[in-house]
C-alpha cells in the first residue's frame, strides 16, 4: 500500500509560481512577435476630413496611415503622386530603406516590388512617367510626419519615391519637395520593419495598398 | 554592477544612430550649430569623430568644445557673409561643416569642399595665421566646381612663364607654404605653385581678405596682374555684382 503524502505549503506555492511564470513565457511570446498588438488602426470612413478629396489611405501590416496631401503648397508634385496611387502603383512595394525613429522610404517601382525585389538595385528604380521638377518651399518646415518626395543629390528628379519623416528635419526645407502629412498612424510607420545595421532592409515590409479616399 | 558598466560603455561607443542631417549630405555624427545666417548658410557641428570618402572613408575629422566652436564660428560667419545668397546658390554652397583636425588621408587639411552635396567641411583648429584667407581659399574651390568651364587649367597655364610646370597634386610637391612670397614671378604662395586649382583659389583668397597688397604686388609682377584680372573676369561671369 502506498501511502499518500500530502504537498507541504512551500511546494505547493513552488508549483503554482512554475504555473504562472510558464503562463507568462507562453503569452509573451505571442505578444512580443505581434509587433502591431498596441498599435491602433484608424478607419478613414468613421473620421470626418475637410479636405475628403485630399486624403489617401496607405495600409501596412499593421494598419492605415491616413496622409493628408497638399496640392496647394506642391501641385505638380501632389498631382503625380495622386496619379501613382490611383493607379495602384505603388500595391505591393517594399519600404526599402527605413532608418529607425527617422524616416522610412518607399516607392521603389521597379526594383522594390513583391515577389521582384532587386537588392542590388533597390532604391534606384524609376516609375517609367519620367522624372518632374522639386517644388521647393521657403515657407514649409518638414516637421514630424510629413511626407515627401525622394531625389538623386540632384533637384528636379523626383519620380515616384517619397519618404515619411519619423522626427523633425529643418535641414529639409527648401531641400525636398513636400507633398502631405501622416494625420493619423504614425505609429503604423515606426512598426516598420528596419535593419539596425543597414538603412537598406533586408525582407522588407510592404506597402498592401494605397488608395485615395475620394 | 561590472555587466552594467561593460553594457553601458557599449552604449556609448556603439555607431550614432543615422538622422536626417546624414540622410541630406551623407556625414554622420553632426547637428545644427546655426542656421540664422543672413546669407541661407547653415552650419554644423561635429557632435563626434566622423569618417567619410569615397576611397576608404579618407576623409576624417574630429568635434570641438562649445568654446572654440563660438570663438571659431564668429570668424567663419563673419567672413562667409561676404557672399551672397544668390551666389552660394549659384556656387552650390549651403552647408558648413564645424570640426577640429580635419585631414585628407592622413593629411592635414583646411576645409574638404564637396559640391554635390552643397557642404564645405572647415577645420576650426587650421593654423590661426592664415585661418580666415583660407575660408575664402576652400570658396574658391566651390565655385570652381560649380564653374569648371570659366576656369579652365590650360588657360591659366598659359599665364606663367612656359618653363614653369605645377606639380601633378596639391600635396605631390613639398610647395606647402601659405606665406606670401618675395619673388614676383606670378605666384603669391608657395602653395599656389602646387596645382592650378590651387593657385587660383590663392590668388581668389587674396583678392578677398587683402585686395589692396596683392593689388600693389601685382604692379611689379605682369603675370600676377594676368592672373587677377582673369578671376576677376570670370567671377563676374558668375556673379556681375561681386564686390571684391
Amino acid at each position: 500500500m502506498i501511502k499518500k503524502i500530502k504537498r507541504t505549503l512551500s511546494e505547493k506555492i513552488l508549483l503554482i509560481f512554475i504555473l504562472t511564470l510558464g503562463i507568462a513565457t507562453f503569452s509573451s511570446f505571442f505578444i512580443i512577435k505581434n509587433k502591431c498588438l498596441f498599435v491602433k488602426n484608424y478607419n478613414p470612413e468613421k473620421i470626418n476630413f475637410e479636405f475628403p478629396e485630399n486624403i489617401a489611405i496607405l495600409n501596412t501590416n499593421c494598419g492605415n496611415v491616413i496622409i493628408q496631401l497638399y496640392p496647394n503648397i506642391s501641385p505638380n508634385s501632389v498631382s503625380r503622386f495622386k496619379m501613382l496611387i490611383n493607379n495602384d502603383e505603388y500595391n505591393n512595394i517594399a519600404f526599402h530603406r527605413v532608418i529607425k525613429n527617422v524616416l522610412v522610404q518607399a516607392g521603389d517601382l521597379e526594383f522594390g516590388k513583391k515577389n521582384n525585389l532587386n537588392y542590388t538595385y533597390i532604391g534606384t528604380g524609376k516609375s517609367g512617367y519620367g522624372a518632374i521638377n522639386s517644388e521647393l518651399n521657403t515657407k514649409f518646415d518638414f516637421k514630424k510626419g510629413t511626407v515627401g518626395l525622394a531625389r538623386t543629390d540632384k533637384i528636379n528628379t523626383e519620380d515616384s519615391q517619397f519618404f515619411i519623416l519619423l522626427q523633425d528635419a529643418p535641414l529639409f526645407k527648401e531641400e525636398y519637395t513636400p507633398v502631405g502629412k501622416v494625420i493619423y498612424g504614425l505609429d503604423v510607420i515606426k512598426k516598420i520593419k528596419h535593419s539596425a545595421k543597414s538603412e537598406y532592409v533586408l525582407r522588407p515590409d510592404f506597402i498592401n495598398y494605397f488608395k485615395l479616399l475620394r | 554592477m561590472k555587466f552594467f558598466i561593460i553594457i553601458f560603455i557599449l552604449i556609448l561607443i556603439s555607431p550614432a544612430n543615422a538622422n536626417t542631417i546624414l540622410y541630406l549630405i551623407k556625414i554622420p555624427n553632426l547637428e545644427i550649430y546655426s542656421n540664422k545666417s543672413d546669407n541661407g548658410l547653415k552650419y554644423l557641428q561635429a557632435t563626434k569623430p566622423f569618417e567619410v570618402g569615397i576611397r576608404n572613408n579618407n576623409v576624417s575629422c574630429f568635434n570641438s568644445s562649445e568654446k572654440l566652436l563660438e570663438k571659431k564660428f564668429i570668424i567663419i560667419e563673419n567672413n562667409l557673409n561676404r557672399y551672397s545668397s544668390d551666389f552660394l546658390d549659384n556656387i552650390n554652397l549651403k552647408y558648413i561643416v564645424l570640426c577640429e583636425r580635419l585631414s585628407v588621408a592622413e593629411i592635414q587639411a583646411a576645409g574638404v569642399p564637396n559640391n554635390k552635396v552643397k557642404t564645405l567641411i572647415v577645420n576650426i583648429t587650421f593654423n590661426e595665421e592664415y585661418f580666415e584667407r583660407v575660408l575664402h581659399h576652400e570658396v574658391f574651390h566651390m565655385i570652381n566646381e560649380a564653374h569648371k568651364h570659366l576656369f579652365l587649367d590650360s588657360e591659366w597655364i598659359s599665364l606663367n612663364n612656359s618653363d614653369f610646370k605645377y606639380a601633378q597634386c596639391s600635396t605631390c610637391s613639398d610647395r606647402l607654404s601659405l606665406s606670401l612670397r618675395k619673388k614676383k614671378d606670378g605666384f603669391i604662395t608657395e602653395y599656389a605653385m602646387s596645382t592650378p586649382s590651387e593657385d587660383m583659389a590663392e590668388v581668389f583668397s587674396f583678392l578677398i581678405t587683402n585686395n589692396m597688397k596683392i593689388d600693389n604686388i601685382s604692379k611689379e609682377d605682369p603675370i600676377l596682374k594676368k592672373k587677377i584680372s582673369y578671376i576677376k573676369k570670370n567671377i563676374l561671369k558668375i556673379d556681375k555684382n561681386f564686390n571684391f
